[in-house]
């Protein structure tokens, strides 16, 4: 009888396990709130910007495409974080939001001539090899999907954040999970096609 | 892999090979000529290839233990005659860089526990390092032994603060435990097919090589596409008569094309042409 119970025990405990196991790729946001001490969420780690840039303004209120600051997206592996004289491109001229606190900080930077040490906050392990590239070719300009789109697959609605945060695993079997699904060609086509399933096109 | 996929797309995922036509349609079939009569041995490739895919030079002692980590090396070999007693021989030495020879039917691939080393589209034999266990049974499997394993945890010892900044960032450092192997320069190519796809085209033939075939003075490696029929490669594949799928090739004596320990029947991709040597002199 003890013995039975046992086995009974160890199977409840593996299937939780395995259940848990399956889960946590596509937890939803509940998780990411809680901060581990060492600087980690379910996510991956908590990245603190050297001061609080507003997507939310940019890319929401004001309907800024993506592109316009991470120029490289479509034509390289790395997005790129713009350089400091893109944001003074514009803010030298637009007086209304001079005084405040942000922007003054921004000022202070362009001053000292030194650049924003930004942090990245999707930050792939250093054997995989990611191509913003071809997503964006893809689906932005051959599938014609909403740049909010394309961009919020990977990297969440972030016209609705601040600063960037994950909001999404970034993990193998999150990856593969698209990969797997049948896509559309291009915008005029009913064709469709899944993405690459081979080891090296994203391992390196 | 989920189940669904894997019944759909079972005739794909089951592949077999090789077979005549294998390639026939497909975009991109990498492989290579050596031309031995053309190679004077200087290690311009070897030293191409250190500098190109991070590989740690591992000192004198361990080279001497054979735990060197070149993944294309030159071996000498000498001609006839005496030469245990003779500095130089006669005739000299020959050589023959040899590197992962990229089979289509591979012998490594098949004995990995982990799946680490598989066969990609593109006809390599690809090696992922976060997957690799170290049983190097691959290694132990593989007939020209150029698969290489990370004995020590190298990146430190190799290349000491502030070498690290010439390491190259489109390949992995390996650590301590893992396989690795010549990979064709596969971060050349996957730059090249991104470059073509973006241009809705195929990768032209030259457009992209190897490091090896780059720093060749001599121009001994040609390095193109064989499902191009066009292609420098695919035309000198031909001139030797050489077959991809054929484990023994039916050609003239007038040509110099070979592969590799054939009748192993691990049909590589690369054809090396012999020497020309006068024999009777």
């Amino acid at each position: 009888m003890n013995v039975c119970i046992k086995k009974l025990m160890v199977w409840l405990s593996l299937w939780a396990l395995v259940g848990s196991a399956l889960a946590e790729p596509f937890a939803p946001g509940g998780a990411i709130g809680s901060q581990t001490d060492d600087g980690y969420n379910a996510l991956g780690p908590v990245v603190e910007q050297p001061f609080e840039f507003p997507h939310n303004v940019h890319a929401g209120q004001m309907g800024i495409n993506c592109m316009y600051c991470h120029t490289y997206a479509r034509r390289s592996a790395v997005s790129g974080i713009p350089r400091l004289d893109k944001c003074m491109g514009c803010h030298k001229l637009i007086e209304s939001v001079k005084d405040k606190p942000r922007i003054k900080k921004l000022f202070e930077y362009w001053d000292k001539k030194e650049p924003i040490p930004w942090k990245k906050v999707h930050d792939l392990p250093d054997f995989v090899r990611f191509n913003h590239e071809r997503h964006i070719q893809r689906f932005y300009f051959r599938e014609k999907r909403s740049i909010r789109e394309t961009c919020g697959y990977c990297h969440g609605d972030v016209a609705s954040m601040t600063t960037a945060r994950r909001v999404k695993a970034l993990s193998m079997g999150w990856c593969i999970s698209c990969h797997q699904k049948e896509h559309l060609e291009n915008a005029s086509t009913t064709k469709t096609s899944n993405g690459p399933n081979d080891c090296w096109q994203c391992h390196k | 892999m989920s189940l669904s996929n894997l019944i759909k797309n079972w005739s794909s995922l089951r592949v077999r090979r090789p077979y005549e036509g294998q390639y026939k349609g497909k975009d991109y079939k990498w492989a290579m000529v050596i031309d031995l009569d053309a190679c004077t041995g200087c290690n311009a490739c070897t030293t191409a290839c250190y500098a190109e895919n991070n590989l740690p030079v591992v000192g004198k002692e361990s080279f001497a233990k054979g735990q060197a980590m070149h993944w294309i090396r030159i071996e000498r070999y000498w001609g006839p005659g005496d030469h245990m007693t003779e500095e130089f021989p006669q005739r000299g030495a020959q050589f023959l860089p040899m590197l992962c020879q990229q089979c289509e039917a591979a012998p490594c691939e098949v004995v990995c526990p982990v799946g680490a080393t598989h066969h990609t589209p593109d006809g390599l034999n690809s090696q992922v390092y976060n997957r690799c266990i170290g049983s190097r049974y691959c290694s132990a499997n593989c007939p020209y032994k150029v698969r290489y394993f990370n004995w020590w945890q190298y990146p430190e010892r190799a290349w000491p603060n502030p070498l690290e900044l010439q390491l190259n960032p489109d390949v992995t450092v390996r650590s301590k435990g893992v396989m690795e192997k010549c990979t064709f320069c596969v971060q050349r190519l996957t730059e090249a097919k991104n470059r073509a796809r973006t241009e809705n085209r195929l990768v032209a033939d030259g457009e992209v090589t190897t490091a090896c075939a780059q720093a060749c003075p001599t121009s001994a490696i040609t390095f193109g596409n064989l499902a191009n029929e066009k292609s420098t490669v695919a035309k000198m594949w031909q001139a030797h008569q050489i077959k991809l799928a054929s484990d023994v090739q039916e050609k003239d004596d007038t040509v110099r094309g070979y592969r590799i320990f054939e009748d192993l029947r691990t049909y590589p991709s690369i054809v090396y042409l012999e020497q020309v040597r006068d024999l009777e002199a």
